[in-house]
């Protein structure tokens, strides 16, 4: 195995576990409520901003600013789901799909307003610093998405299982009219399933915030790649996000390694594609089928 | 079905058909004539959405993939190969029209989020590959991101406004026939209930594939036409995703599935734009965002849709 290829590889994974660490609260929100939030790159940046104000403003460091992410997108995603997305719920899907997309112009636009649209960094002493291993470079930031990708998955694993509410949550996800019968008040499930999608994908993105570009129109991109990341790994199927994420992140890799980093956007969306249409399920085939 | 009430309303359509086909004679103002042509196309464009999607509940986030594709065959027909503008633009609808049967075929079975996702995929998937193919394969067919410059056509605005205007004419006149016809009940039936329809003996399928190509058909002319007016495209322009946004904005405003939907919400959203769009710059998205959301929560059908409802109207 040359080094090159060693070295894509590992970028490839590093690369996949931060995917897979902005996913997974697409997925969950998609497997409870079938809703597609077109404003979860919007979360991602919010997630972002708030580490950045803090370092900006008090000099704390963004894996430490972390939980405020957390706490302020859950309360960010609680009362959106409540207020706003919750008076969908009966009507066919496309309503969810427009709104958040309306969620997605006012909440970008209105931080263009409030931050201006330069694109920000935040720079600590790791920022570009690098482990090397046999030649191969490791950048710390990213190994730590990394782990807190696998964390996310395992913790959100552990919520769902092994509490009552995950267990609500999962009746709700199931059959949400039987649910409902059981006892389970589904409009705060869906709002506390809401603010946990949007808490872990704040937390994404500030454990993100000190090697990714930080601008509140970086939205958008981060949305497609969550949709392909959930479709590979199987739509709702909380470990698909991992499992997606790892494999987009080393096709795009290795394309981009052996020949261009433009191509390798193209493979993304003809593997979607492709993907979609013969195996909607995802690669391990778990995910749900509307 | 009420039938006096749609003929009325046909009627006053032809009528101002009519009468919009004049307009050039009398308005003096390039701007103004401009304004029309723009609201026409837009009205076209939504109406091209709304007969897919609209009708059949089968939420297409990528039709302006074909919208690129008529914009790129003209384009390169033009350029490449020398062929005058209205060949090249019946070209453009005809292989928009044959894709969309090809990647119909696979897609439409998708039900939902996974149909919505899979035409958006297609549409970001055409942009890269247009974007990327020469760079990769060492020729010059698309030109990247620099763009083709297509042969300046020294016609007015009044000449691309009688190309739009008789296009827009057969779009909405394709509405009046599907409302009216038993493919037309047939979309609504897998809108409403698809098994069901499958069993009452209407070809899903066959109808799902005609309403999805014939939509791509008239999006492949609209972007030709509109390649041929600016001039010079690049794929991130023919394939902005922001024209899917316009599309299904303007026909959720005005009522999906309905006739007077695409016409009712695309004039809204033109001249709202063009007002407060020159005015507020800065605020104009978040205000659209801000009509988008109040629209759902408020009005979830639509102007036309919930004027239907309230006042129990059964017209197109």
């Amino acid at each position: 195995m040359d080094t090159v290829f060693a070295q894509a590889l590992i970028n490839g994974l590093l690369l996949g576990g931060v995917y897979a660490a902005y996913s997974a609260g697409f997925s969950l929100i998609f497997g409870v409520m079938g809703v597609v939030n077109l404003a979860h790159g919007e979360l991602i940046m919010l997630g972002a901003f708030t580490s950045y104000w803090l370092f900006d403003f008090f000099n704390l460091d963004p894996y430490l600013s972390a939980p405020f992410a957390m706490f302020f997108l859950f309360v960010f995603g609680y009362l959106v789901q409540k207020y706003i997305i919750n008076q969908v719920i009966g009507q066919p899907h496309i309503m969810s799909y427009i709104l958040t997309f309306g969620l997605h112009l006012m909440v970008a636009n209105i931080a263009i307003k409030m931050w201006t649209q330069d694109f920000r960094s935040i720079t600590t002493t790791y920022s570009g610093a690098n482990a090397a291993i046999w030649g191969l470079n490791i950048p710390y930031a990213r190994l730590v998405t990394f782990i807190v990708a696998l964390f996310v998955t395992w913790a959100l694993w552990f919520f769902l299982m092994r509490t009552e509410t995950g267990r609500a949550i999962r009746a709700t996800a199931q059959d949400k009219e039987v649910a409902r019968l059981m006892g389970v008040d589904i409009r705060n499930i869906y709002a506390i399933t809401f603010g946990l999608g949007a808490a872990i994908t704040g937390l994404s993105g500030s454990v993100m915030s000190p090697f990714v570009i930080i601008s509140p129109e970086m939205g958008l991109e981060y949305t497609i790649i969550a949709f392909c990341v959930v479709v590979l790994g199987g739509m709702g199927y909380m470990p698909g996000a991992l499992v997606g994420g790892l494999v987009l992140g080393v096709a795009q890799s290795l394309a981009a390694t052996y020949l261009n980093a433009g191509v390798s956007v193209a493979i993304t969306f003809v593997i979607l594609f492709i993907m979609l249409i013969i195996r909607p399920t995802g690669i391990l085939g778990k995910g749900s089928v509307a | 079905m009420n039938y006096r009430t749609d003929r009325i309303i046909l009627i006053i359509f032809l009528l101002i058909s009519t009468a919009v086909a004049f307009l050039p004679y009398f308005v003096q103002s390039e701007y103004l004539l401009r304004l029309i042509t723009v609201v026409i196309f837009w009205i076209g464009i939504a109406g091209c959405w709304n007969m897919m999607s609209g009708y059949t509940g089968y939420i297409d986030f990528g039709p302006v993939v074909y919208f690129g594709i008529g914009s790129y065959v003209a384009a390169i027909a033009m350029t490449k190969y020398m062929v005058p503008f209205f060949p090249s633009l019946f070209l453009s609808g005809l292989i928009s029209a044959v894709i969309a049967f090809f990647i119909g075929i696979p897609t439409l079975r998708l039900k939902g989020a996974y149909f919505a996702i899979a035409t958006f995929a297609f549409a970001e998937a055409m942009k890269q590959i247009s974007l990327e193919f020469d760079r990769t394969f060492k020729v010059s067919f698309f030109q990247g991101s620099d763009g083709i410059t297509l042969p300046i056509s020294g016609h007015d605005n009044s000449f691309f406004f009688y190309c739009i205007l008789p296009v827009t004419f057969v779009v909405m006149l394709t509405h009046y026939f599907i409302e009216h016809s038993k493919f037309g009940y047939g979309l609504k039936a897998i809108n409403e209930a698809e098994t069901a329809a499958e069993i009452s003996g209407v070809n899903t399928t066959a109808n799902k594939l005609r309403a999805y190509a014939t939509s791509a058909f008239f999006l492949g002319l609209y972007g030709a036409i509109e390649a041929y007016w600016i001039t010079y495209i690049t794929p991130s322009d023919v394939f902005n995703v922001q024209k899917t946004v316009q599309m299904v904005i303007m026909t959720l405003l005005g009522g999906m599935g309905t006739f007077l939907g695409p016409i009712v919400g695309a004039t809204f959203l033109t001249l709202i734009s063009e007002s407060l769009g020159t005015r507020f710059v800065e605020y104009y998205l978040i205000m659209i965002g801000g009509i988008i959301i109040v629209t759902i929560l408020i009005l979830p059908s639509g102007i036309i849709g919930t004027l239907k409802i309230r006042k129990r109207l059964r017209f197109i």
